[in-house]
């Protein structure tokens, strides 16, 4: 144990920020701000980060959301999906923008107003407000908490609220059971998520992400001369999958996409947004799948850890993986009753993820 | 050394703004043609029958109420998860661990209980298990 604390108090203060925004500082560096900002040029800096930050997260969603997507669907179901726009149908990403935000916006009767305006809003803005904290390789990383980990958790069941909201103010009966659906699953899967978590920080003894990320840098075991790393799916593979599978039910993917389950509620509660707003509780959806892609891999894949390429080559690859698994099993696995998914949540994972935590402790208890 | 909060305060205006631009944009772009029906709720086609604010199942309300307790837990969690290491080298295992092991055994039993008690089984309509007893006839 004491070997290695010292790797991960070394590698803690070897970055050379235990506290602050890495990014931050880099471009209050870059714009020669020197290395103490007064608050006018720290937040300038901020901003610009911010900015790089939800632009770079915007670019890959739009990458997958009207392209990836259907090219990923099409080859699991043998067919070609887009390709008469640009190279590899790639411009139908620009054609379907220009399309979705060109669209007519159709008020429904009834709607509750302010509500059903912020619920878009919600959706998208919570799910890129979650990485602030991610530390994606290369010093990118926009702010680095103590309490990371649990910030990530708390901003992204914001997108709950946005599910209920929009699921009540559309004053339409397939939205409301859409709505009631996302809450019932997300607050069932939310705590089996979170208690695995808590598994990983056993190990790694503290919350900030940056540290969570140094911890699995130490080799676990050398296997011919190639050295694995002990990221945490390899030393707790348990934890590794149930997070998986509770990541899937957060994200709303098959087998767990009760609440959008076209062939039965038309499309939950999206069922009334069309035109712009539609494009935002899209773009929120696939914003999720990629936060739960990164916190999967900071937490479970060593972060931006690899070999020859760079950090952020390496976290893109690693979020894209995550986000391939979804669509793998949106093409492979039928869906689940809402009966039978309150009863894997509660019965199932519930259980199982306290299991893995006391059995992470006392086996890290024995050894440490 | 910047705070970080600064630069996440920023993104949350980021994260804001952007969805709000792009609303801009669209509201610039698209047509508005008022037509009678349109704006008619979606109901498979239909004209749209009675309010939406409906009876639901209690389900729904039974698994919240229980995932506030156990959304507690996991926030009392965190904080043993943090210092375990360096408890049970300085304490030693029974020390760091049982109490942590009390508290998540109360909660089981808590479980245990909801779950004979039916809160986390999904209690069937009188009529969808009647149509269920005559299709099992058929």
């Amino acid at each position: 144990m004491g070997a290695f604390e010292t790797v991960v108090l070394q590698s803690g203060s070897g970055s050379g920020s235990a506290e602050g925004a890495p990014l931050t500082d880099t471009i209050g560096g870059l714009l020669g701000f020197g290395s103490n900002m007064g608050p006018g040029e720290t937040l300038v800096a901020a901003f610009i980060g911010a900015f790089f930050i939800g632009n770079l997260m915007l670019a890959m969603t739009g990458v997958a959301g009207p392209w990836a997507k259907r090219k990923i669907t099409a080859a699991f179901t043998d067919r070609i999906a887009v390709n008469r726009v640009g190279p590899f149908g790639l411009l139908i990403i620009v054609a379907d923008a220009v399309r979705l935000l060109s669209k007519e916006l159709v008020v429904p009767d009834g709607v509750d107003r302010p509500a059903w305006d912020i619920a878009p809003i919600l959706m998208a803005g919570s799910a890129m407000l979650g990485f602030a904290v991610i530390p994606m390789g290369n010093g990118i990383q926009l702010a680095d908490p103590e309490t990371g980990l649990v910030y990530v958790f708390a901003v992204s069941s914001l997108a709950s609220l946005g599910l209920v909201t929009a699921g009540y103010a559309s004053n339409n009966k397939y939205s409301l059971l859409g709505g009631l659906r996302s809450i019932a699953q997300n607050i069932a899967y939310e705590i089996p998520l979170v208690v695995t978590a808590a598994s990983v920080v056993i190990f790694a003894g503290t919350l900030r992400l940056s540290e969570i990320v140094a911890a699995q840098t130490e080799p676990l075991i050398t296997i011919v001369g190639v050295s694995i790393p002990s990221w945490y799916a390899f030393v707790n593979p348990f934890a590794f999958v149930l997070f998986m599978a509770a990541n899937l039910a957060e994200v709303g993917r098959n087998p767990f996409d009760i609440p959008e389950a076209p062939t039965e509620i038309v499309a939950g509660y999206q069922t009334e947004y069309s035109s712009v707003y539609f494009v935002l509780m899209y773009l929120g959806e696939f914003l999720h799948i990629f936060l739960g892609g990164a916190i999967i891999a900071t937490i479970f894949l060593g972060g931006p850890a690899g070999p020859v390429l760079p950090g952020i080559i390496w976290f893109i690859i690693k979020i894209w993986a995550v986000f391939l698994f979804t669509q793998w099993m949106r093409s492979a696995i039928p869906r689940v009753r809402i009966d039978q998914l309150i009863e894997i949540g509660w019965k199932g994972m519930l259980v199982l993820s306290f299991a893995n935590l006391v059995l992470t402790a006392v086996i890290v208890g024995l050894i440490a | 050394m910047a705070s970080p909060w600064i630069a996440i305060g920023a993104l949350a205006l980021v994260a804001i703004a952007i969805p709000l631009g792009m609303m801009v944009v669209s509201s610039l772009l698209r047509p508005t043609v008022e037509e009678q029906g349109k704006s008619a709720t979606y109901e498979s086609g239909e004209i749209p029958t009675g309010s939406t604010r409906i009876r639901f199942n209690i389900q729904y309300y039974m698994v919240a109420l229980l995932f506030v307790i156990f959304d507690i837990e996991t926030v009392l969690i965190f904080p043993w998860t943090v210092i375990y290491r360096s408890a049970v080298g300085s304490a030693g295992l029974v020390a760091a661990l049982v109490p942590m092991l009390v508290f998540i055994g109360v909660l089981v039993i808590g479980l245990a209980w909801a779950w004979r008690n039916g809160a986390v089984r999904w209690v069937k309509s009188p009529r969808a298990e009647q149509r269920r007893q005559e299709r099992q006839r058929q």
